[in-house]
């Protein structure tokens, strides 16, 4: 393994060169650290295993020579470093956000790693964040999506995926387009997990559902594993919503579902914060009690129709994990995919100039795997050009329904008539 | 709230408490036995679990007729987990109750380890069965058939156990046991094999528990976390040792924590259930039915 300090050595010699004008190349590291971190045991384990799975699709493409258009997915390595491959590191944080700290510094004081890529959680992702930022690497936030992770003042966090504002107010969006075909969607009730998703996403939706004119008929903050949610159903059974808003982790999802059967609630429709609910564990344990369920997402396999080394992609990691990818493993593809690029560019493995590299990225929406315009953040690490889709769950699989300009058919609605 | 709400909010209380109750009593019976807190209990209800799921697969047959299978395999388990662990964390000669915990509890870690190994991550759904996703409507009430089948067989294995402990030899063993581990031995009884017969019987009914649980909750070498905690208050509630306290703690458990969502925000619904044994423990810090 190459300790930090030889690259350092090295960077420093190639700097040396380079004022010489006698070339960079030949002091360049033979490889890049970047630090993975997710819940690889414990309750939230499969995406932790999903997760691996994307990111080291993602690093097949990096690494080694592909023909696709993604970013360094042509020739092997990272060009800008002297073709040096990325190599992974793995931890564990178990879904707690203390473990999740200990474990990002373990990765950058012992392995030395370049950058991290994590967490799921948005709790986790919260300390983890902070951890990077006083070390000065950075860290690309995959998949957590609570606004307030980049409203931090944090100079070392970039997420190229959207946050659950954006993911909100497209479901809000969606929701008008609806009422301005002539249906009738009056109330909303929210459910949500005890965590920063749950209460952030939660929070964002109240606010919306405030401004168009929607009522909160219930608002029901739960504890996350529950054994039991019977009383909770009961409760959003009572106040019967036009529409259901779920923000829920997967154990969440089923037992949720499981208990609205049991008590022998329809919800008239469910927009769902994805999460759980974009989960195979979801719709392989209870799919037939959510037919026509309606979830927000990064990530649609529809657009493979258009944009064909989706498919390619896609089956390379199904390949790995024995399914599609999802709203949670595209993210997590992509997060190093953006990472890769911004050290390709960067040349370097020090912190502060992969950060540049990373404030500079302009990777158009062609380039990547999802419906986003383009990879580019603001000065506050947040990609503002990752546009959500709309899914709906339709026979055991979801479909592209909203926005209409990438929509494959009309939504379903309301999901139990 | 209405009455058909409130009743909905009763009757779903009360058959989860029947269940909370049929997961702790084996955790009840074995510390009545010896003084040992089984830290590993949600593990070996995750295992019942699994066993079901694995039963199903293999045999095809309805999870209800596999109980009885499920049930042996825990009660070889349980004998195996005091013979293979416990006998000899018992052996220390000091600080021997945090050998027991800390053996316990590396028990509980070794056992989810090797369940995330062997079964993977993914969440696990019993194939069918012939409750499966069948719900009772009571005028309005809805009651799922698994979970009512559940606290039959709850009832059922309290009735059982009150009548091994009263009715058998091997009951007045264990009640002999657990009231002087130096007498028994005089009068020729095997302290270990009681012991072991213990643990064997408190697996076996957190395995019923399992049994009945897996028709409804899904399995991942997690799930026993969440029980377990619910089995340890209830335990504690009811008081340690007692089997009929923690048949009302398991009830009186889930009726508060039905209760407490309602009237609080059910995030905070498990904040009943302590404030009511922290209440308890003012006034009889053995738990309700304990034994001074």
């Amino acid at each position: 393994m190459i300790r930090r300090r030889e690259i350092l050595t090295g960077g420093a010699g190639a700097l040396a060169l380079a004022g010489l004008g006698l070339g960079p190349a030949r002091a360049a590291p033979s490889e890049v650290v970047v630090g993975v971190l997710y819940a690889m045991s414990g309750a939230n384990a499969q995406v932790g295993v999903d997760a691996r799975h994307a990111i080291e699709t993602a690093l097949d493409i990096v690494n080694n020579d592909h023909d696709l258009d993604l970013p360094n997915a042509k020739g092997t390595g990272l060009k800008g470093l002297g073709g040096a491959k990325i190599r992974l590191v793995f931890a564990d944080h178990q879904s707690d956000p203390q473990k999740g700290r200990a474990e990002a510094e373990r990765l950058i004081t012992q392995d030395k790693v370049s950058a991290i890529v994590g967490c799921y959680q948005s709790a986790v992702s919260s300390t983890v964040s902070a951890t990077c930022e006083r070390y000065g690497v950075p860290f690309v936030c995959a998949d957590s999506s609570s606004p307030s992770l980049h409203r931090k003042g944090l100079k070392f966090f970039f997420r190229p995926a959207a946050h659950d504002e954006m993911f909100s107010a497209a479901m809000f969006d969606f929701m008008d387009a609806m009422r301005n075909k002539g249906e009738k969607i009056d109330s909303v009730a929210l459910f949500f997990e005890d965590t920063i998703f749950g209460v952030d996403s939660s929070t964002v939706q109240r606010k919306l559902a405030g401004e168009r004119g929607y009522k909160v008929v219930s608002d029901i903050k739960y504890k996350t594993n529950s054994p039991s949610l019977t009383a909770e159903v009961q409760q959003i059974k009572t106040a019967n919503a036009d529409v259901l808003m779920p923000s829920s982790y997967t154990t969440d999802a089923i037992l949720l579902t499981r208990t609205m059967a049991e008590l022998g609630y329809k919800p008239k429709s469910i927009i769902a914060q994805a999460s759980g609910f974009s989960e195979k564990a979801t719709f392989d344990t209870v799919g037939d009690k959510l037919q026509g369920l309606i979830s927000r997402a990064s990530f649609s396999l529809d657009l493979a129709a258009k944009r064909p080394m989706i498919k390619t992609v896609n089956d390379m990691y199904k390949a790995r994990a024995g399914r599609d990818l999802n709203d949670n493993t595209s993210r997590q593809f992509m997060a190093l995919i953006v990472l890769a690029d911004a050290l390709d560019r960067a040349g370097s493995v020090e912190g502060p100039k992969i950060r540049e590299a990373l404030a500079a990225t302009n990777i158009p929406g062609e380039r990547t795997i999802m419906p986003w315009s383009k990879v580019a953040f603001g000065p506050d690490g947040q990609n503002v050009n990752a546009d959500p889709v709309l899914l709906q769950y339709v026979g055991t699989s979801f479909v592209t329904v909203f926005p209409e300009a990438v929509a494959v058919s009309p939504a379903k609605w309301p999901m139990n008539a | 709230m209405t009455a058909q709400a409130l009743a909905q909010v009763l009757a779903s209380g009360l058959l989860m408490g029947l269940i909370y109750a049929l997961i702790a009593v084996g955790l009840s019976l074995i510390f009545g036995l010896m003084d040992v807190v089984n830290f590993a209990h949600g593990e070996f209800l995750m295992l019942a679990m699994y066993a079901t799921f694995g039963l199903v697969v293999l045999t095809h047959l309805d999870p209800i007729v596999l109980m009885p299978v499920v049930v042996a395999l825990l009660f070889v388990l349980g004998g195996c987990a005091y013979l293979g662990v416990v006998r000899f964390a018992m052996r220390a000669k000091a600080n021997q109750g945090m050998v027991q915990i800390f053996a316990t509890f590396g028990l509980a870690i070794l056992l989810q380890g090797a369940a995330q190994y062997a079964f993977g991550t993914d969440y696990r759904n019993v194939p069918g069965s012939w409750l499966g996703g069948r719900t009772l409507d009571a005028g309005g009430v809805f009651l799922p058939w698994p979970q009512i089948f559940g606290a039959v067989v709850s009832l059922a294995a309290f009735g059982g156990l009150h009548l091994l402990m009263s009715r058998t030899d091997f009951g007045r063993a264990l009640e002999a046991t657990r009231e002087d581990q130096g007498a028994v031995a005089l009068v020729g009884i095997d302290r270990n094999r009681v012991f072991a017969l213990g643990w064997g019987l408190g697996a076996a009914l957190v395995g019923l528990a399992g049994a009945v649980l897996a028709v409804f909750y899904y399995i991942h070498p997690q799930v026993g976390a969440s029980f377990a905690l619910i089995a340890y208050v209830t335990v504690a509630l009811g008081g340690f040792g007692s089997v009929g306290g923690a048949l009302v703690a398991g009830i009186v458990v889930g009726l508060v924590e039905a209760f407490t969502a309602v009237i609080l925000p059910p995030a905070m619904k498990s904040v009943g259930v302590y404030a009511l044994y922290l209440a308890v423990v003012f006034v009889r810090p053995q738990g309700l039915f304990g034994r001074l």
